[in-house]
Parts: C-alpha cells; structure tokens; sequence
C-alpha cells in the first residue's frame, strides 16, 4: 500500500488541524467526535452511528449530491473508534477529500483547465464546449461561491489565460479556511470541475441558444 | 430459493471500486450501489471498497486520490455494456483497456453487473418471491427495460434474459417491455395472455425510472409519486387492474445478492486474464 490516508490524516491531526469542511473534530482518547462546527460547545446534541444518514440530506429532508455544499445538518454528534473508523466517516462526508490532499502534498495532484473538463465531454454534455469564458466564469461565481455554494478551494483556471475573476482570492488558496474565520482546518481540493458544473454548463449553453 | 454459487478468494492487497451511475435529484439511484459495498466489505474479501459516481461523489475522477492500495478492480454496477461501461467510464479512469498501468498502479476493468450470466437466476428469483402461491404457468413475466438510450444495449441484455427465462418453461409467458420502445409496458394488459402478470424492471436501482415512471405507466399509480426515500409507505402488491392481477417487484438492482454478481466479475476478470 504506497498511500496511507489514515496515517496521514493522524499527522494532521497532530499538527492540531481540527476541522474539516462544517464538521469540528474532537480526538477523545483513542476515540473521536464529530459534530458540526457550529454546535460546538452544545450538550444538547442526539448520538448517532451513520455517517451516511447523516450525510445524505439537509436539515428540511433536501438531498445533498454536492457533499461539500454548506448545508450539512446540524444537532447530532458522532463518535468514531480509532483514526481507521475517522477515515471511513470523512470519506462519507467528504468523499475522497483526505485523499486528494495527501496527493497534493506528495506532488501528485494535477489541475485541470475548465476547458480540458468540458473538452472531453461527450454526448448530452459535448455542448458544453460551447460555453464562453465570461459566462463560465459567471456560472463559476454562482454555483461554487463558499457561501451558499460550495466549501472547495478552487486549484483550476478557466484556461491557461484565463482565471476565474467571480470569486475572492482565498476562495484559491489552500491554506484560507472554508468556512471563513473556522479553526484550522484541513482542505477540500478541488483539483478539476464536477459534473454539477459541467450540468450546470450545459444549462447555460442551451438557456443562450433558446 | 435458486441456488447460487460464491466466488470465494480474499485480496486484503486490493481495492474494489463499484461505479454507480448516482443522480442528483434523489438519494435512491446511488443507495443500491452503497449497499452492495457495504456488504463486500463486511465480508472483508478486499483490502478497500468504494463507491464511485457519474452523478454524485465521489467521482469516477477521484478514485486515483481515493484509493490506497495499487491493485484496483473496477466493477460497473450497470445493466449492461453500453455508452458508459464503454466510453464514460474508461474515459473519466483514463483506462487504456482491461488492463491499466499508471504510476506505478494497476486498475483492472470489469464487466458490468448485468452481462453476468447469473443475471437470469437472479430474475426469476425476484419473480417467483414477488407472487407467492400464485401459479407461474397462469403467470406473464415482464421484464422491463428503458429503450431507446442512444449506444446502449440494456434492451439486447432484457431481449436475452427474456429468452433464458423462458427457455426454462417455468412461467406460461415471459415478454420484453420497454418504457419508451415498442412493445411498450404501458400496454402490459394487451401484451399479456395469462390472468395473474409479474412485472420485474431490469434497472440498477428503484430511482425516477422504476419508482415513479413505470407505476404510471403500469396504471398502478394516476401521477408519479414521491421518490421511494421519501415515501413512507411502500407499495403492497398484488394490484387488481384491467382484469389481471398484477405483482410489482423492484428492480433487480436491488437485490442483495448484487454483492455476490459483483464479486463474480472481479473473479471472471482474473481467470480471463489470467491475472489473480
């Protein structure tokens, strides 16, 4: 095995990272808690064991596809056995993002142009190639705005000379926490455009052409 | 109960990725697909079990960050070779055949779920639980596919189960019905001979198609419902409607023994490559 996530995300925690996305990290002996950053400081909250439930919807029963959207529920704590059983977790609230920071410190991970990402599509989303870099980066400013949009750290450009303009500068930078004024917290990557924003791409274009 | 073979090996130096295609309307499209996992994990045959998506997270783009170990097999949770088992998928893994090197990793590309031969047992399985006591040889089977999806062959896959399943005479009629393709399912009671009708849909999950197209189609429901994780009550078969009776099973997906198909594939993969 040449990436251990799990190892890696117990050095983060020494280096006393304590939050990753809306989710506050609580090392409890050999255990964790987890709990949304913003219930922090409640004793009031219900215990619960699955990750995923807690995951898949928001607060008023609305399905969460973007799992980095700033809607996660709150009132619940979740304690987890060992960093093993935190990996797990994370990797449901937070799919694959502890592992896209491990290749980003081993130099591993690449960023892909907007462009390369709607290049490559085919069939209902080939015409997404159609969309111009001003209207992308609109749609951008929308749909992945911290507030409201999405927690990711933005590591791709429009095209090699073009930037995304919609956005502050942390929204770029990896060590500015997400959500602002956090505790220090443990980035989510964002090395390549998702598909919501390619669907997203899509609705623009044909919205332009009607 | 049909009786069905497991494939037994144990690879703790490997990891299994299960692609499923994922929705972002509804949790229900991906929730098969997690459940299959979730089963395979627990059994500990592999090293790591992931779910990937088309339409959710993670994505098909992160399983190279995702994963740990170097061995990866991919497993399609779809119903058969088409547009995505075929061009999304090996494109999205940058995948160079059935086999792919990079850095320094290994990713070894299955078939999909639904070409597995076991496909067939596992239907009729579902049909004869979904009608208990009622007799298969006064009994049409429908199996329903989608139709019509550009590339893809999920109505050659339902065309060649139909024809396995009949071929085992144990139903007094077995059809192909498609949502949006001649014959259509929404004629079930013209197509249909026998008085009491088994409709099994041939999709991954019971997402927009299954749950809430093909019960309006069927007649059973007047307007889609709610999506099935938002509903509390399920729907209790059999139906009594346009002089049949009328069983509503979900989609094969569903079932359970997924987890054993996927295995399967991983195990096929091996003794026709040669690798292990």
């Amino acid at each position: 095995m040449s990436r251990d996530i799990s190892q890696a995300l117990a050095r983060w925690l020494d280096d006393d990272f304590r939050q990753i996305g809306e989710i506050a990290i609580e090392p409890q002996g050999e255990n964790f808690e987890l709990r949304h950053y913003r219930d922090v400081g409640r004793d009031d909250l219900k215990t619960h064991t699955d990750a995923r439930a807690l995951a898949t919807c928001d607060d008023a029963g609305n399905f969460r596809p973007l799992k980095s959207a700033p809607t996660l529920r709150r009132g619940w704590s979740l304690v987890l056995a060992g960093i093993g059983e935190l990996h797990s977790a994370l990797d449901v609230f937070y799919p694959a993002m502890l592992g896209t920071l491990l290749s980003h410190e081993r130099g591993e991970l690449f960023s892909i142009l907007l462009r390369e990402t709607l290049a490559r599509q085919s069939g209902m989303y080939a015409v997404t190639k159609k969309i111009t870099d001003e209207q992308a980066d609109a749609m951008i400013g929308d749909l992945c705005k911290s507030d409201g949009g999405c927690l990711k750290t933005i590591l791709w450009r429009i095209a090699p000379d073009r930037a995304v303009t919609s956005l502050p500068p942390e929204k770029f930078d990896p060590t500015a926490t997400q959500p602002p004024g956090a505790a220090r917290t443990i980035p989510l990557l964002c090395s390549e455009a998702c598909n919501l924003l390619v669907a997203k791409a899509r609705e623009v274009v044909k919205r332009a052409q009607a | 109960m049909v009786g069905l073979k497991n494939a037994t090996f144990s690879k703790p130096d490997s990891a299994l990725v299960i692609v499923g295609h994922g929705s972002t309307v509804n949790p229900d499209s991906s929730a098969p697909t997690f459940s299959h996992a979730d089963e395979i994990s627990r059994r500990g045959v592999f090293g790591e079990v992931h779910s990937v998506f088309w339409k959710e997270e993670p994505s098909l783009r992160q399983v190279m960050h995702l994963v740990e170990r170097d061995e990866i097999y991919v497993v399609p949770n779809f119903i058969s070779e088409g547009y995505f088992t075929r061009t999304v998928i090996p494109r999205e893994l940058e995948l160079s055949g059935a086999e792919t090197q990079r850095a320094g990793r290994t990713i070894r590309y299955c078939e999909p779920v639904g070409s597995h031969p076991r496909m067939t047992e596992l239907l009729l399985k579902r049909a004869l639980e979904i009608a208990p006591g009622v007799p298969p040889h006064e009994t049409t089977l429908f199996i329903v596919g989608h139709g019509t999806d550009l590339n893809d062959n999920s109505a050659v896959a339902a065309k060649r189960e139909v024809q396995a399943i009949a071929e085992r005479g144990i139903f007094g009629e077995v059809l192909n019905a498609y949502m949006e393709e001649e014959p259509l399912i929404s004629r079930w009671d013209e197509l249909a001979s026998q008085p009491n009708v088994i409709v099994v849909p041939f999709f991954i999950a019971d997402g927009l198609h299954s749950y809430q197209d093909i019960p309006v189609l069927l007649g059973i429901e007047s307007e889609p419902t709610a999506a099935a994780s938002q509903r509390d009550v399920f729907r209790h078969n059999p139906h009594q409607l346009r002089g049949r009776t009328l069983f509503y099973a979900s989609s094969i997906g569903t079932e359970p023994l997924f987890a054993d198909v996927i295995l399967d594939q991983v195990a096929e993969f091996d003794r026709a490559n040669g690798t292990r």
